[in-house]
């Protein structure tokens, strides 16, 4: 190899050789950069572009919401979340991407997740390139090990949601409702009002149907934010775009009345009571049973306890009070009295056939809740001992066009258009109603003896049942049930007109009528009710139902002469109204009229069980 | 045994030019990548002087006659093989693979020394003038010397370096005279397996591909009789046994391979990192985003950017230009190398040259290849631009070593 050209010729083909070789080499590298900087310059700009900027909403603050005096029912502090963002890159390359089992382990064991879902996770946000929330509310402890190892685990963030508190936990949760993080159905069918990822949005109560006042206007701003997804700069080319805060809400609920409804309807496993202010419609309080903790919707429910709470039997989502509707029982001969006395069916001194025990119509016997009878009664001690035999032969004499009229007047068998989503309407039936339901000329007067004492197809919710009561307490005045009282510290916009026109009626009528319902809790049906040293004026119901007990009812205000308050109770599958509901509606007043000391008193010398054994507390 | 006087005409001024151009531009790109806040903020210091001691040791490398290396050939390959055995019981880790010695102050990868050794051996050996590659007992022994430092940095694991030994051992079997046929048909079997990974071996489609291909390629080779029969078993070797190793593979190793393959599919992972630079380079453009200015670098999106993937810095800052200008950099250094080989008059030098160019030349392609995206994440810097002490010291010892040879080209 030493000599001679005949090894230089030879060297000089390899190095020719050698020489392609190298030069292919480095044309392949030339071809790889004009490709990814001249062909695809476009594309891997904004890629990079997409890397550093990226559009952060500045969340608005979300209202808060108090109670007439400013006491705290809701309002909203920062959380934060562990999150997966996908890589905004290529997204073809992250489509088929191999979510590694080592890694997602890691990740699992450090946010506290289980690992199959985070792995579920991640595939579906590799899939879609939206940012999956790996664990919520995450406690300090868990943050500290993510801000640790964020460095080696590209796409894991920590992110900062509100998250709606409910200091009171289930205290007038219904009437609440509660706000939760926005879903991605809801967020695909509002996306024209401006709601975005991550949004708190009103589910039920006030939360829903105030959700315009309450959830302000979000703002956006770009910023730069380096590998580990921290916010570096702002981006000063496009000037950011501040939140319009959400505003607070002043509720006409008065924290003691709610309070008081809560603490005695704390026993009842099924129910609902509702007090308004009768002098303005607005809503003192309402409790509906069972209950629900909203805090534990704000912070997201596994499917297993959404299904626990939304499809059992009992069914505690269901705000009672507005939505569900049930027989008013012997509280509707309120309506009656005012429509005979109106019609001039009959007057409040008017004597009718004595009471037996029960009253003969149409070859049928319809009884009187007390089997002695009553004897003979005026049309104001009639009501006072709610006697049925009374009111059938009223029911006989009255049409029901003009009854129902009246019932209407009071806004019953309507919503009462209250600021509450998903109210009932319940039922008033018609001529027309009953043609329809049976056909023209096949139903029969008989109808009559059972509307005039609340039974048969009328149906009210709680809330028609306190507005009753309210207008009754107020010579028929309409009021429109309500329970915001201040937007942003403002008296509520224009509040609306009642529903109903209210019922005109003799102040004699009135008298008569307030008369008979004061008796009734001095010394009728629902002398469980009675506070000393208060006029109250109430009416028992005792409903029947097809399905068990009989549901118990109780209608209030007080005091009877200048009325601040009126109450509705409906305690499901007890009995008698004046044994169930009553004694509830006496402890609300107790502790709202008398002083501490004397409540308790009061509470203790009374007590409700022994009401059932004491004074006979009929319908 | 003279330190014969340095006739400084006769060093390669090109080769020489571009390398202290490289070096310049590695230092300006270091800089920038480590003034970014971080755990590697400031190391561009470090580098400085790293750089220092790396041009010395070129130096050394260039004014002692290789012969003076040359008997410290098999004494250094050993040392450097103990080495390697020393990495894998004690080295320490990083990224999952033991690479390192930890030697008080400083840290260093034996196989880059290995690596030179391995040619040192290799270039002594073909540069017997008894040297008849047809042989078996002239070229098997080659073939050992570079699969055992191969198989030592393969178990590290460290796949890119190691197969610099294989690449390094067929560029150098084809300098010292191996007919390219022979070296073709050694090598076909390595087609073979990577397509019976791929493709399915069950399928006749398969063994019609292989066989057509083989036949081709022996039509054109004529190899003789022995060669032939050997050829034709190691394919059907590979071909059939594939499979079974596949079946045989658990899924994670399987899953490792395909990675490896297709680094695309793990973006959290190894494809982060190739995603990252291919957005760097190619955001860059054609004038680049302007020194110290790179986004990617600067908000750390990009992975390892003083090391392994400084290269896509210089085409996020410097664009289309500055990347074809360190490109056009090396294609002259490495073809000024070959170049080298090509002239010098002594085979020992010869060989020498055309060795220590091929490393330098798999390292570069492997590297910027990697960056682009087109070949997998393997872990290789780039020669005289990426951050690292004894990797830089090494390379410029490379340079030092071919001025050697320029420098004594005439003698033989």
């Amino acid at each position: 190899m030493r000599s001679g050209s005949p090894v230089r010729r030879d060297r000089d083909q390899r190095f020719g050789v050698v020489a392609a070789i190298v030069l292919g080499g480095f044309a392949l590298v030339v071809l790889g950069l004009l490709r990814l900087q001249v062909a695809q310059h476009e594309h891997y700009r904004q890629l990079s572009e997409e890397n550093r900027v990226r559009l952060e909403v500045i969340r608005a603050p979300r209202g808060t919401i108090t109670d007439r005096n400013g006491v705290l029912l809701a309002d909203s502090y920062p959380s934060f979340n562990i999150v997966f963002r996908p890589m905004p890159a290529e997204s073809t390359m992250r489509a088929r991407a191999v979510v590694r089992p080592g890694w997602v382990r890691r990740v699992a064991a450090l946010v506290e997740a289980d690992t199959d879902q985070v792995r579920a996770l991640v595939r579906t946000a590799n899939r879609s390139g939206q940012s999956a929330v790996l664990r919520r509310n995450a406690s300090s402890q868990v943050l500290a090990g993510v801000e640790e190892n964020r460095g080696e685990l590209p796409g894991i963030e920590v992110v900062i949601e509100p998250l709606r508190r409910y200091p009171h936990g289930a205290l007038a949760a219904h009437l609440l409702g509660y706000a939760g993080e926005i879903n991605d159905q809801e967020l695909e069918d509002l996306s024209d009002d401006g709601y975005s990822a991550g949004d708190l949005i009103g589910r039920t109560g006030v939360e829903r149907s105030c959700e315009d006042i309450l959830r302000g206007e979000d703002g956006a701003e770009f910023v730069v934010v380096n590998a580990m997804g921290k916010r570096v700069a702002t981006l000063t080319e496009v000037p950011p775009r501040p939140p319009v805060p959400g505003r607070d809400l002043a509720l006409t609920v008065d924290m003691h009345v709610q309070q008081a409804l809560e603490d005695a309807m704390a026993g009842v496993e099924k129910g609902a009571a509702v007090a308004i202010d009768p002098r303005d419609g607005g809503v003192l309080g309402m409790v509906s049973r069972p209950d629900f903790d909203p805090n534990e919707f704000a912070h997201g429910l596994s499917r297993d306890r959404w299904k626990e709470l939304s499809n059992g039997d009992s069914n505690p989502l269901l705000n009672r009070a507005i939505q569900g509707i049930y027989p008013p029982g012997s509280t509707f001969k309120i309506v009656t009295m005012i429509s005979a006395l109106k019609a001039g069916i009959a007057t409040p001194h008017t004597l009718l056939q004595p009471c037996y025990g029960s009253y003969q119509f149409g070859g049928r016997r319809f009884g009187c809740w007390k089997r002695d009878g009553h004897g003979a009664l005026d049309f104001v001690a009639a009501l006072q001992h709610s006697c049925d035999v009374y009111f059938y032969q009223i029911g006989t004499r009255l049409d029901l066009g003009v009854l129902g009229a009246t019932a209407r007047a009071f806004g019953l068998g309507a919503r009462t258009g209250i600021d509450l989503p998903q109210e009932s309407a319940g039922l008033v039936p018609s001529t027309a109603w009953y043609d329809r339901r049976w056909g023209a000329g096949r139903w029969r007067k008989g109808v009559m003896l059972n509307l005039a004492i609340g039974q048969g197809e009328i149906l009210c919710t709680p809330l028609q049942l306190a507005l009753l009561a309210a207008e009754a307490a107020t010579g028929g005045q309409a009021l429109r049930p309500h329970v915001v009282k201040r937007v942003g510290g403002e008296p509520a916009p224009g509040r609306p007109h009642p529903e109903q026109p209210g019922v005109s009626a003799s102040p004699e009528a009135w008298d008569a009528v307030h008369l008979g319902l004061e008796r009734v809790v001095d010394s009728g049906t629902g002398t469980a009710a009675r506070v000393p040293g208060l006029a109250v004026a109430g009416k028992t119901g005792t409903a029947q139902n097809p399905h068990g007990k009989d549901h118990a009812l109780f209608l209030c205000y007080a005091p009877a002469d200048r009325p601040t308050i009126a109450m509705a109770f409906v305690i499901e599958n007890t009995g008698h109204g004046g044994t169930f509901a009553a004694p509830l509606a006496g402890r609300v007043l107790r502790k709202l009229f008398l002083p501490d000391s004397l409540a308790k008193v009061a509470v203790r010398t009374k007590p409700v069980r022994e009401d059932t054994t004491g004074v006979d507390h009929g319908d | 045994m003279a330190t014969s006087r340095i006739r400084l005409p006769l060093l390669d001024w090109p080769m020489l030019a571009v390398s202290v151009a490289l070096l310049v531009i590695g230092l300006a790109t270091v800089y920038s990548a480590t003034t970014v806040p971080g755990a590697h903020q400031g190391l561009w210091i470090k580098q400085f002087g790293w750089m220092v001691l790396a041009v010395g040791a070129a130096w050394v490398a260039t004014t002692f006659h290789y012969r003076a290396h040359d008997p410290l050939a098999y004494p250094l390959y050993g040392i450097s093989l103990v080495l390697l055995v020393a990495v894998l019981v004690l080295g320490s880790s990083a990224f999952g693979a033991r690479r390192w010695l930890d030697l008080g102050p400083i840290r260093f990868q034996p196989s880059e020394i290995a690596k030179i050794a391995t040619v040192f051996v290799l270039a002594r050996r073909f540069s017997d003038p008894r040297l008849d590659l047809h042989r078996f007992k002239h070229w098997f022994p080659a073939l050992l010397v570079a699969l055992v430092p191969f198989a030592l940095v393969a178990r590290e694991p460290d796949l890119g370096t190691s197969l610099a030994f294989p690449v390094i051992l067929v560029v150098m079997y084809f300098w010292a005279g191996m007919p390219w046929q022979t070296l073709a048909l050694a090598l076909s079997p390595a087609v073979t397996l990577v397509l019976a990974f791929v493709l399915d071996p069950r399928h006749p489609g398969f063994w019609l591909l292989i066989g057509g291909g083989l036949a081709a390629l022996l039509v054109v080779t004529r190899p003789g009789r022995l060669l032939l029969i050997a050829a034709v078993a190691m394919h059907l070797a590979v071909g059939l046994g594939t499979p079974v190793v596949k079946s045989k593979l658990h899924d994670y190793q399987l899953r490792r391979v395909e990675t490896f393959l297709n680094p695309d599919q793990d973006p959290q992972g190894a494809g982060y990192q190739i995603i990252q630079s291919r957005i760097a380079i190619g955001s860059g453009g054609i004038t680049g985003k302007g020194w110290l200015k790179g986004t990617q670098k600067a908000l750390s999106f990009l992975p390892m950017r003083h090391t392994d993937f400084i290269f896509a810095v210089v085409g996020e800052e410097r664009g289309l230009i500055g990347a074809l200008t360190v490109v056009i950099l090396y294609a002259v250094l490495i073809l000024r190398g070959f170049r080298l080989a090509a002239v010098a008059r002594n085979g020992f030098a010869s060989l020498l040259a055309c060795g220590l160019v091929t490393a330098l030349f798999y390292q570069v392609m492997v590297n910027v290849l990697m960056t682009i995206g087109w070949a997998p994440v393997t872990g290789l810097p780039l020669p005289l631009l990426s951050y690292g002490g004894t990797a830089l010291i090494v390379n410029c010892v490379q340079i030092g070593l071919l001025q050697n040879v320029a420098l004594r080209r005439q003698e033989y």
